[in-house]
């Protein structure tokens, strides 16, 4: 649904609401604009010097009574308003993440979080205040501004009006052309705060690589300089400011001056009367008000309405991998094939993967070795369906897997990220990420198989110890033995799959957890991505890819004999020269 | 994230920002001539205000409501009001600008020594404070103290004598009235101070509930990988609609309370207005006032609700400055652990390629060290390296051998014994001559948003392009910088997205070459390549390696493997050394060592 049917379809299936609000805010100003009429009346009675004590008691209890229907007709209104934009911001939030959620690696490859997470910080904000307050404003601009005028011309003096009214027509006017301009420069000023946090962030994060050179004047000659520039930015958005804040309170000075000279002209000559004239300047204040929130509003409308564009453009991208229509069903085993598989990443010319085939039985392991860039990684997400592959590449049982249900083939997979990627919440919700009703000892089956239960046990608070933003209370291969547990506690995958994710745990844990992986992977099949050779030990069968090709395969030994990459690699780990040749 | 606890149990801690405060008053002294000519300025403004009123009375009293009413004197107090106005504006506009441009250089001044403070400040303060809470103290909380110079101070100036004009003016014009219409005051003083609490609860709420859901999809958005390879979308969502759901309920309630404080002010004043026009109006029937006076105190009382209904807002903005001056203060006052000597020994400079006049010898003489006191991570360290000569160290990780290296960076300070260069104390260098001398590459290499050769020179003006580029060739990186769109001047950012792993770890090397170093230290430099890209490094490591000390970590131990000594590390101690025949004779930790990262030990593979 885009943003403008959520609009309209939240609008109307809360039409009552918005109906009621709108009638108590055009209530309101009805009694609001009563009470200058009331002083003038007043003013005319005590003038005319036939007001007794009661007739005073009278007036002030009228304007008492008029006041106090205007102060809740009013607040009434502007709740009832504030709470429907408010229920539409909360609306918005959920459209936008569930929409997150169904979008693929590739599109949050290509969006910042931060550029995304700007729509549900400022975008839809900006679109709840328009809603909220905005509304608020406009209709009470438009109901006081009728108000006013009808009063004005009715019980005072059209001309009056119409003369006094010239100055302060300008106020809307001079909002909508500056407006803009105080907008751009603010935003030029957010740019520069954002640079100098930026390089304070960069400095600070490189702080040991900026000690160790002592390079700290030359960092603070280049913080200096944004600094400079933040003045330079303020003081500019603050020269328009200031014109700004000057200029409309003169408009209305004008008007006042303009009502104080006419106003007093018509007195003499008896055409108002004194009550007239005092209720006249009353409105004049009046009415002010609402045009300089007709600018205002006309502003925030505009900022809305992009605000609603972005949100638009995003909601509109379409998911690019989906469910299939008719899913394949069947009990799934776990036998992965690859068949000529070719890949590139949308976008980038070279290819990634290059005729890739492979077949991994059931319950069988298979390494993969290869440089950086060489195409493992891609593999794997192709498997999972992170990336599409081409139809008919990739096969789960003999089925593509782009005919399988997706929630299916995650279900049957067990996945162990490179960078271990945990959540902020406790360990324990981590490592049961998947079967979040598991039985604790469940977790800690998980965690004493990937060697981390004994860090967890030394936590504060054990298996509820919260772990911080991306895991960052933990070491990286505390980390990578967390994301271990997390996929071993997944008992039901028929797939297991490792990329790389033993680098940084040290030989002896390596060792330990290979042991374990031997023991529970039983019937599972399972890949494992490594730069050491050493995690690939049990592999029943390994391949090596480069430049996206496999260009060797076989058993440990053999690939030995070939005296090919793997050889040279398993040379250079094993401490021995690399064989140049 | 803001924690509700903290924040409570800071505003117990008032007393102790006041003088956090007093600390940061110090910033806003030089411009103690301009804050009064701002005063100045302020009180012409609010006198216009309190006159407008005063105006129209005349009108009133003075030429419409006597028997033969003239339009002259009208014309000439219109004139009068006009002029009034447009000077108050201009004083407003000239105090205002002022003002700002004081609040700028205030916040100038502070951000520029706080950045400066942290940065002198050890590696130990930065690995107790995180640095997402430093770049809030430089951005936002140094706005923060500068918006108590240019909004509270203001408005307690200007509120507080707009209500004292006010009050003067109905004085004068009578007494008994005015005296009458004070009464108001503590009225609207002891709502305010209700509405206060239930006001400031409420923002924080939903402040609290807002920063946990924007977290939350951050962090999802970040994570929507494993959510979605572990099909758990719906249960994430789930939370989402939760933290949502608390989030809109608190944001309703915060909203109904301004509504409802915001109606009762406006009650409050129609209600006042009312009183006036009965007890006002009862004075005009009895003759003891006239019908302008009336006019005037009916305006007056409006014009005391605006100054009085920001005074209490600014409330807000005082205790919101008052945290940051402290936070600000509590990061200004930290003492640097790492002393500066006070008479530096002195280092000549070699003329040909401005290195420093050293030999290179490192020497550890029983170095002890530990993060915490109650830890020691180093024990009883000692060795000597000779210069240029090239050394490993290695071990499991924890060991200690990253530590060894920041020690002799001075990163830390070791509780016990000393390192020597050249047999002189580390500790008696000016810190720019010890980090002149020596150089560190490390695992995580860092990018600065910039061009490739501001990246390998740091930025330093006196390092010339040709010294860039020669670094850049001995540590192989010139090629792919070169295939770069832009060569050396193709635009890097802190991620460097645009980078291979590979890639960035050959630009650390150069930007240490360029540096041109005596002493070089390689840490974890190359853990993270794949076997193949470190084969390239290394054979540029016999280069780099050319002339200076070498000390290198290795978690590779090809990497060391033609070291001339190798220096084995177990729980903070050297355990073993020799060179690489020698120790594998010994056939104690290194050689299990060896063995173990050896792709084929398998134990009895089943």
């Amino acid at each position: 649904m885009s943003p403008k049917e959520i609009m309209r379809s939240f609008a109307l299936s809360r039409k009552w609401y918005y109906l009621i609000a709108i009638l108590a805010i055009g209530v309101a100003e009805f009694f609001q604009v009563q009470i200058p009429d009331i002083l003038g009346k007043f003013i005319n009675r005590l003038k005319a010097g036939h007001a007794t004590e009661h007739v005073v008691l009278f007036f002030a209890l009228d304007v008492a009574m008029v006041a106090a229907a205007y102060v809740v007709a009013f607040g009434f209104g502007q709740l009832q308003i504030g709470r429907l934009g408010r229920t539409l911001e909360f609306e918005l939030r959920q459209t936008l993440f569930a929409h997150w959620e169904t979008l693929s690696s590739r599109y949050f490859q290509m969006h910042s979080v931060g550029d995304l997470l700007n729509h549900t910080l400022n975008d839809v904000t900006v679109v709840r205040q328009a809603m909220s307050q905005g509304m608020n404003q406009v209709t009470q601009a438009l109901f006081l501004f009728a108000a006013t005028l009808y009063m004005t011309i009715r019980t005072i003096n059209l001309g009056l009006t119409l003369v006094s009214l010239i100055p302060i027509l300008l106020i809307p006017l001079v909002i909508v052309v500056v407006g803009p301009q105080v907008r751009m420069r603010s935003r030029r000023v957010q740019e520069a705060l954002s640079n100098m946090s930026e390089l304070a962030e960069e400095s600070f994060q490189a702080m040991q690589l900026i000690k160790a050179t002592s390079n700290e004047p030359v960092e603070l000659e280049r913080f200096r300089i944004l600094v400079e520039d933040i003045v330079d930015r303020q003081m500019h958005l603050v020269q328009l400011n200031t014109v700004f804040q000057a200029v409309l309170p003169l408009l209305s000075g004008i008007s006042f001056v303009v009502g104080l000279v006419y106003g007093g002209d018509l007195v003499i000559h008896h055409h108002i009367s004194l009550g007239s004239f005092v209720a006249f300047t009353a409105y004049l204040s009046m009415l002010v008000q609402p045009l300089l929130q007709f600018g205002f509003v006309i502003n925030m409308f505009q900022n809305a309405s992009a605000s609603l564009m972005r949100i638009q453009v995003l909601l509109a991208v379409e998911p690019d991998i989906t469910d299939p229509e008719h899913p394949v069903e069947k009990n799934w085993s776990g036998e992965i094939s690859i068949r000529d598989l070719s890949f590139e990443y949308p976008g980038s010319t070279p290819k990634v993967l290059d005729h890739v085939s492979i077949t991994i039985p059931k319950g069988s392991t298979l390494g993969i070795v290869g440089r950086t860039g060489s195409g493992k990684t891609t593999l794997l997400n192709l498997i999972l369906r992170d990336y599409d592959p081409p139809a008919n590449t990739v096969f789960f049982d003999g089925t593509d897997i782009r005919d399988m249900r997706l929630s299916d083939l995650r279900e049957l997979i067990a996945y162990v990220p490179q960078d271990g990627f945990l959540f902020s919440t406790t360990i324990g919700q981590n490592i049961a990420f998947s079967q979040p009703t598991v039985e604790p000892e469940a977790v800690e089956r998980a965690a004493s198989q990937s060697r981390i239960l004994e860090t967890i046990q030394s936590m504060p608070e054990g298996i509820d110890t919260e772990i911080g933003e991306r895991g960052i209370m933990l070491s990286g291969g505390q980390r990578q033995r967390a994301a271990i547990a997390r996929a071993l506690i997944k008992s039901q995958a028929k797939v297991l799959i490792l990329d790389d994710s033993l680098s940084a745990v040290d030989t002896r844990t390596e060792t330990e957890i290979l042991k374990v992986l031997r023991q529970v992977r039983g019937e599972k099949t399972t890949i494992i991505v490594a730069h050491r050779l050493s995690a690939l030990r049990d592999a029943d069968w390994i391949i090596v890819l480069d430049k996206g090709a496999i260009v060797e395969s076989g058993l440990h030994q053999d690939l030995l004999r070939k005296n090919g990459i793997y050889a040279n690699l398993y040379r250079i780990q094993a401490g021995g020269e690399p064989s140049h040749g | 994230m803001v924690n509700p606890e903290s924040e409570a149990k800071r505003e117990v801690a008032m007393g102790d920002s006041a003088s956090a405060m007093r600390h940061l008053v110090a910033y806003a002294r030089p411009y103690l001539k301009e804050f009064l000519i701002v005063v100045a300025l302020v009180i012409v403004y609010i006198l216009t205000q309190v006159v407008q009123p005063w105006l129209i009375k005349i009108v009133i009293d003075k030429d419409l409501i006597v028997s033969h009413p003239l339009l002259g004197p009208i014309i000439t107090i219109g004139g009068l009001y006009l002029i009034i106005t447009i000077v108050g504006l201009f004083a407003n506009f000239m105090q205002n600008r002022r003002l700002q441009w004081i609040g700028q250089r205030i916040v100038r001044q502070i951000r520029v020594d706080l950045f400066r403070h942290i940065e002198s400040l050890s590696m130990r303060f930065f690995d107790t404070h995180e640095t997402g809470r430093l770049i809030t103290n430089v951005s936002s909380d140094t706005n923060n103290v500068s918006m108590f110079f240019t909004n509270f101070l203001l408005s307690v100036i200007q509120d507080g004598l707009s209500i004292l004009l006010v009050m003067g003016a109905m004085l004068l014009l009578d007494w008994k009235l005015a005296a009458l219409s004070f009464l108001v005051i503590p009225v609207i003083v002891i709502i305010s101070v209700l509405f206060r609490k239930k006001l400031r609860e409420s923002y924080r709420f939903t402040r609290t509930h807002f920063s946990r859901l924007i977290g939350y999809t951050a962090e999802n958005l970040g994570g929507m990988r494993i959510t979605q390879i572990f099909h758990q979308e719906s249960k994430q969502f789930d939370r989402h609609t939760e933290l949502n759901q608390r989030y809109t309920k608190g944001n309703i309630t915060e909203y109904r309370w301004s509504v409802l404080f915001n109606r009762t002010f406006d009650a409050l004043g129609n209600l006042s207005v009312a009183l006036m026009v009965w007890i006002g109006g009862l004075a005009v029937v009895h003759h003891t006032i006239e019908i302008g006076v009336l006019y005037a105190f009916t305006s007056y009382i409006r014009q005391f609700f605006g100054p009085i209904n920001s005074l209490t807002q600014q409330w807000n903005t005082l205790q919101s400055s008052m945290i940051s001056a402290e936070r600000i203060g509590g990061v200004l006052l930290t003492e640097n652990e790492i002393k500066e000597p006070e008479k530096p020994v002195v280092l000549r400079q070699r003329h040909e390629d401005g290195q420093l006049e050293l030999a290179g010898e490192v020497r550890f003489n029983h170095v002890s060290f530990g993060y915490s006191p109650q830890k020691t991570v180093l024990n009883d360290i000692d060795f000597t390296v000779l210069p240029r000569s090239f050394v490993g160290f290695v071990g499991e990780t924890g060991a200690g051998k990253s530590t060894l290296m920041g020690l002799l960076t001075r990163f830390y300070d070791v509780n016990q014994g000393s390192i020597t260069i050249d047999g002189i104390d580390i500790r008696s260098f000016s810190q720019r001559d010890l980090h002149r001398a020596i150089a560190i590459v490390q695992q995580e290499v860092n990018l600065f948003s910039g061009t490739v050769a501001d990246n390998l020179r740091l930025f330093r003006r006196e390092i010339s392009d040709r010294a860039v580029q020669e670094a850049a060739e001995i540590a192989g990186a010139d090629e792919f910088i070169r295939a770069m769109p832009g060569g050396y001047q193709a635009w890097l950012t802190a991620k460097g997205a645009n980078l291979s792993l590979g890639q960035r770890q050959l630009l650390a090397f150069a930007r240490a070459l360029s540096l041109n170093p005596k002493i070089l230290i390689l840490d974890e430099a190359t853990a993270s390549l794949d076997s193949h890209t470190e084969t390239i490094l290394q054979q540029g490591l016999t280069r780099i390696a050319e002339g200076r000390t070498t000390l290198v970590i290795a978690h590779r131990l090809s990497t060391i493997r033609q070291a001339d000594r190798i220096y084995v590390m177990d729980h903070g101690q050297i355990v073993e050394q020799g060179n690489h025949q020698q120790l594998m004779e010994q056939n104690g930790h290194y050689a299990e060592l060896v063995q173990k990262s050896a792709p084929d030990t398998v134990e009895a593979s089943d």
